[in-house]
C-alpha cells in the first residue's frame, strides 16, 4: 500500500506516490537517500518525458528542492503547493534554468541543463516581462528564431501558433497595449512555437477571462491528447481541477504526493473521508453504518442529515451500496465533503 | 481555436546550432535601441564629427586642386587657400595618415560612450530588471549565447559609430587623392580595423558586465562616467600636474584604448605609457568582466 510523504519527515528522500491512472502506474519511491526512481512504467505508455532523480537544489543555506524523485509522462499534471514549497524551483529545474546541486533532471532522456533538451521544452513563465515595443508577432518570431528555425520556418510557425492560441487577429499590436489575457496567450504562443513535447506552464490561466480559460483548457487537453506532457502550476485550484485531476503536491521542497486527487485522498489515513447523507431513517442508518469496518464515526445532523467519516472510500461506498439495497434505505442526497483538491491540499499541508 | 488548427506539420528539417541565436538576440537589442528617438538624436549628433571629417577632406581636396593661390571666404573671413589647407592638415590632421583616423576615433569615442551609457540598461539591464531572461533561457541556448548576443549588439553599434565611418573616410581620402604604396595603405586599413576591434571587444564586454551588475540607468551612467570620463582629468593631474610617472595614465581606460589605437596605426604619442602596458590593463579589465559574467551566468539561475 503506498503511503504519503510527511513533508517534515526527517528520513530524507521522497516517497512520491503516483497512484494508478490511465498513463501512470502506481509508484512509491521508498524513503532514504538510496532510493531509486519510480519503477519503470509499462512500455506501452512510452518513455518518460520529464524525470527527476533524487534532485536537490540549494540557494545558499536554503534548500529549494529536497531529494525529489518524480517521473512525468504524457498527460496533464497540476503542480500545487503553498508559497515557498519549491514549485518554481522545480519548474526551473525542468526547464533548464537551474542546475541541480544533487541528482539529475532529464527531459526526453537528455540532461535538462543541455541546450538540446530545451528543444523539447516549452516554458510559459508567470512573469509578464516582454519587450513592450514589439508586436506579439515579432516577439513570437524572435523566440522561434532562437529555437533554431530559419526565418521562413520561424514565420510560418509563428503564424500557426498565433492562430492556435487565438491571437492571429491581434498580433500586430504592440505588446504594450495588450491586456493580461492577451499577454498570457502570447506567452503560451512562444512556449508552443517549437512544438515541444514537454510544456511547463506557470499560472497559465491567471488573468484570462472565462471564455479564454475554457479555450485554454480545451487546448491543453488537446495537447495532452497529442502525447505531450504538461506540467501546470496554479494557485487557482478550481481551475486546475477542471483541467486535470492528476496533481503533484509540493511541500517544503519535496513532492508530498503525486496522483489523482481521489487516489491521494484515499491515502490520507489520518483524515477519513467525510460524507453527508440525507435519509429519512438517519438513526437506523447511522447504527448500521457504524457496523461497517471502514466507518470511523457518524454524526447526526439537522434535517435528516448525517455525516459519516470513513476510511478506504472504495470499500466504504461498495459496502454502503450493499447496505442501502439490503435494508432498503431511502437516500435523498449523498455528497463527499472533503475530497476536493483544496481539501486534500489542506490536509496534506496541515492547513497551511 | 478549432481542432483543425491543432495539427502542426511535423518539423523535419535541421535546427540551427545555438550559436545562430547570437544574431536574433543582437537584433532584438539593436531594435530596442533604434526604436528610441533619443538614440537617433544622439546618433545623428555623434555623426557630426564624421561629417566634419568627411566634408573637411572634400574641402581640402577642393582647396588643393581648385583654389591654389586664390583667396577663399571661410566663415566671413578671407583666407588664402594655402593657409586653409595648411590649417586643415596641421590642426585637424586631415592628411590621410594614421593621425586622421586616430583623432576621428578619439572624437567619435566620446559620443559612443554617451550612447552606450544610455543604452546599457536598454540592451542588457532591463532583461535582468524586468525578468525577461526566462524567455531567452528556456530556448535551446546557453546563458553564454545570450551574453554573446548582447555583446554582438553593442559591437554592431560601436562599429557603426567608429570603424565603419573611419573606413569610409579612409577610402574617401584615397578616392580624392591617390592610393599610396599599397602595403602602407593596407597597413593603415588594418590599423583602423585593429583600433575598431579593440574598442569593440573592450566596450562590449565592459558594457554588458556593468549593465548586468547595475541594471538601472542612473547608476550605470554614474559608473560609466567615472570609468571613462573622470579618470582622464585625474590621470592628467597626476602625470602633468604632479609629475607622477606616465604609467599613472593607465588608470584612464579610454586613454588605454587610445594607446592601443596608436599602436595599430603606427603612432607613438609622447609622455604616455607603452602600448603593451595599456594592452595589459585592458586585458585585465576584460578578464575581470568575463569573470564577473561567468559568476553572473551561474547566478542567473537565482536572479530574482
Amino acid at each position: 500500500m503506498p503511503e504519503l510523504l510527511d513533508p517534515a519527515d526527517p528520513r530524507g528522500g521522497d516517497r512520491a506516490v503516483a497512484p494508478d491512472r490511465s498513463q501512470f502506474t502506481p509508484t512509491v519511491a521508498p524513503p532514504g537517500p538510496s532510493v531509486g526512481i519510480a519503477p519503470p512504467l509499462p512500455r506501452a505508455f512510452g518513455p518518460s518525458l520529464l524525470l527527476f532523480e533524487q534532485v536537490s537544489k540549494w540557494y545558499g543555506p536554503v534548500i529549494g528542492v529536497n531529494q525529489v524523485t518524480l517521473e512525468l509522462r504524457p498527460g496533464i499534471t497540476g503542480l500545487v503547493g503553498s508559497n515557498g514549497a519549491g514549485k518554481s524551483t522545480l519548474m526551473r529545474l525542468a526547464t533548464g534554468h537551474l542546475r541541480p546541486d544533487l541528482g539529475k533532471v532529464s527531459v526526453c532522456g537528455l540532461d535538462a541543463w543541455n541546450a538540446d533538451a530545451k528543444r523539447h521544452v516549452g516554458y510559459c513563465p508567470d512573469t509578464d516581462a516582454f519587450y513592450e515595443e514589439m508586436s506579439g508577432r515579432q516577439f513570437v518570431e524572435v523566440m522561434a528564431r532562437l529555437c533554431g528555425y530559419s526565418r521562413r520556418d520561424a514565420r510560418r510557425r509563428t503564424e500557426e501558433t498565433l492562430e492556435r492560441v487565438g491571437m492571429a487577429g491581434r498580433c500586430e499590436r504592440k505588446i504594450r497595449g495588450y491586456s493580461k489575457g492577451m499577454r498570457q496567450r502570447i506567452k503560451l504562443a512562444q512556449a508552443l512555437v517549437h512544438e515541444p513535447e514537454l510544456l511547463v506552464l506557470d499560472e497559465p490561466l491567471s488573468g484570462i477571462d472565462p471564455i479564454g480559460r475554457q479555450e485554454f483548457i480545451v487546448l491543453f487537453r488537446q495537447l495532452a491528447a497529442q502525447g505531450k506532457c504538461l506540467l501546470v502550476s496554479s494557485h487557482e485550484l478550481e481551475e486546475l481541477e477542471k483541467l486535470t485531476d492528476h496533481v503533484a503536491i509540493m511541500a517544503r521542497g519535496r513532492i508530498a504526493a503525486v496522483g489523482t486527487v481521489p487516489q491521494i485522498r484515499e491515502l490520507l489515513d489520518n483524515h477519513p473521508l467525510s460524507i453527508r447523507i440525507q435519509s429519512d431513517q438517519t438513526r437506523a442508518l447511522a447504527g448500521d453504518l457504524l457496523q461497517l469496518p471502514d466507518v470511523v464515526g457518524v454524526e447526526l445532523g439537522e434535517r435528516d442529515n448525517l455525516t459519516v467519516r470513513a476510511r478506504n472510500p472504495k470499500q466504504f461506498f461498495s459496502a454502503f451500496m450493499r447496505l442501502v439495497l439490503e435494508e432498503n434505505y431511502q437516500v435523498g442526497h449523498l455528497e463527499t465533503l472533503d475530497d476536493s483538491t483544496h481539501a486534500v491540499l489542506e490536509y496534506l499541508l496541515g492547513g497551511k | 481555436m478549432g481542432p483543425t488548427l491543432l495539427n502542426y506539420r511535423p518539423w523535419r528539417g535541421e535546427f540551427h546550432a545555438p550559436a545562430w541565436s547570437f544574431w536574433p538576440i543582437a537584433r532584438v537589442a539593436l531594435s530596442m535601441m533604434f526604436r528610441r528617438k533619443l538614440f537617433w538624436a544622439i546618433y545623428a549628433f555623434g555623426l557630426l564629427s564624421f561629417l566634419v571629417f568627411f566634408f573637411g577632406q572634400y574641402l581640402l581636396a577642393w582647396a588643393d586642386s581648385q583654389a591654389e593661390g586664390e583667396y577663399v571666404n571661410v566663415m566671413g573671413s578671407r583666407l588664402q587657400a594655402g593657409t586653409l589647407t595648411n590649417q586643415l592638415r596641421t590642426v585637424m590632421r586631415l592628411n590621410g595618415t594614421g593621425e586622421t583616423y586616430r583623432n576621428f576615433f578619439a572624437y567619435q569615442g566620446y559620443m559612443v560612450m554617451i550612447v552606450l551609457a544610455l543604452a546599457g540598461t536598454m540592451v542588457v539591464g532591463n532583461d535582468f530588471q524586468h525578468r525577461s531572461l526566462p524567455f531567452y533561457l528556456s530556448k535551446p541556448l546557453s546563458p553564454w549565447h545570450y551574453l554573446m548576443g548582447k555583446c554582438l549588439a553593442v559591437a554592431v553599434f560601436v562599429n557603426l559609430m567608429t570603424t565603419l565611418p573611419a573606413v569610409i573616410l579612409f577610402f574617401q581620402y584615397r578616392t580624392l587623392y591617390s592610393w599610396g604604396y599599397l602595403p602602407d595603405e593596407l597597413s593603415l586599413l588594418v590599423g583602423i580595423l585593429g583600433y575598431g576591434l579593440v574598442l569593440t571587444v573592450f566596450l562590449s564586454l565592459t558594457l554588458v558586465a556593468v549593465a548586468c551588475w547595475l541594471r538601472k540607468t542612473v547608476p550605470l551612467i554614474m559608473v560609466w562616467t567615472t570609468m571613462f570620463f573622470m579618470m582622464r582629468p585625474l590621470s592628467n593631474t597626476l602625470v602633468d600636474g604632479l609629475r607622477y610617472d606616465p604609467r599613472w595614465r593607465l588608470i584612464d581606460l579610454w586613454n588605454n584604448t587610445y594607446l592601443m589605437g596608436n599602436y595599430f596605426l603606427g603612432l607613438h604619442p609622447a609622455n604616455q605609457p607603452e602600448w603593451y602596458e595599456a594592452a595589459l590593463v585592458l586585458a585585465l579589465v576584460c578578464a575581470l568582466c568575463l569573470s564577473y559574467l561567468t559568476l553572473r551566468i551561474r547566478a542567473v539561475e537565482i536572479v530574482r
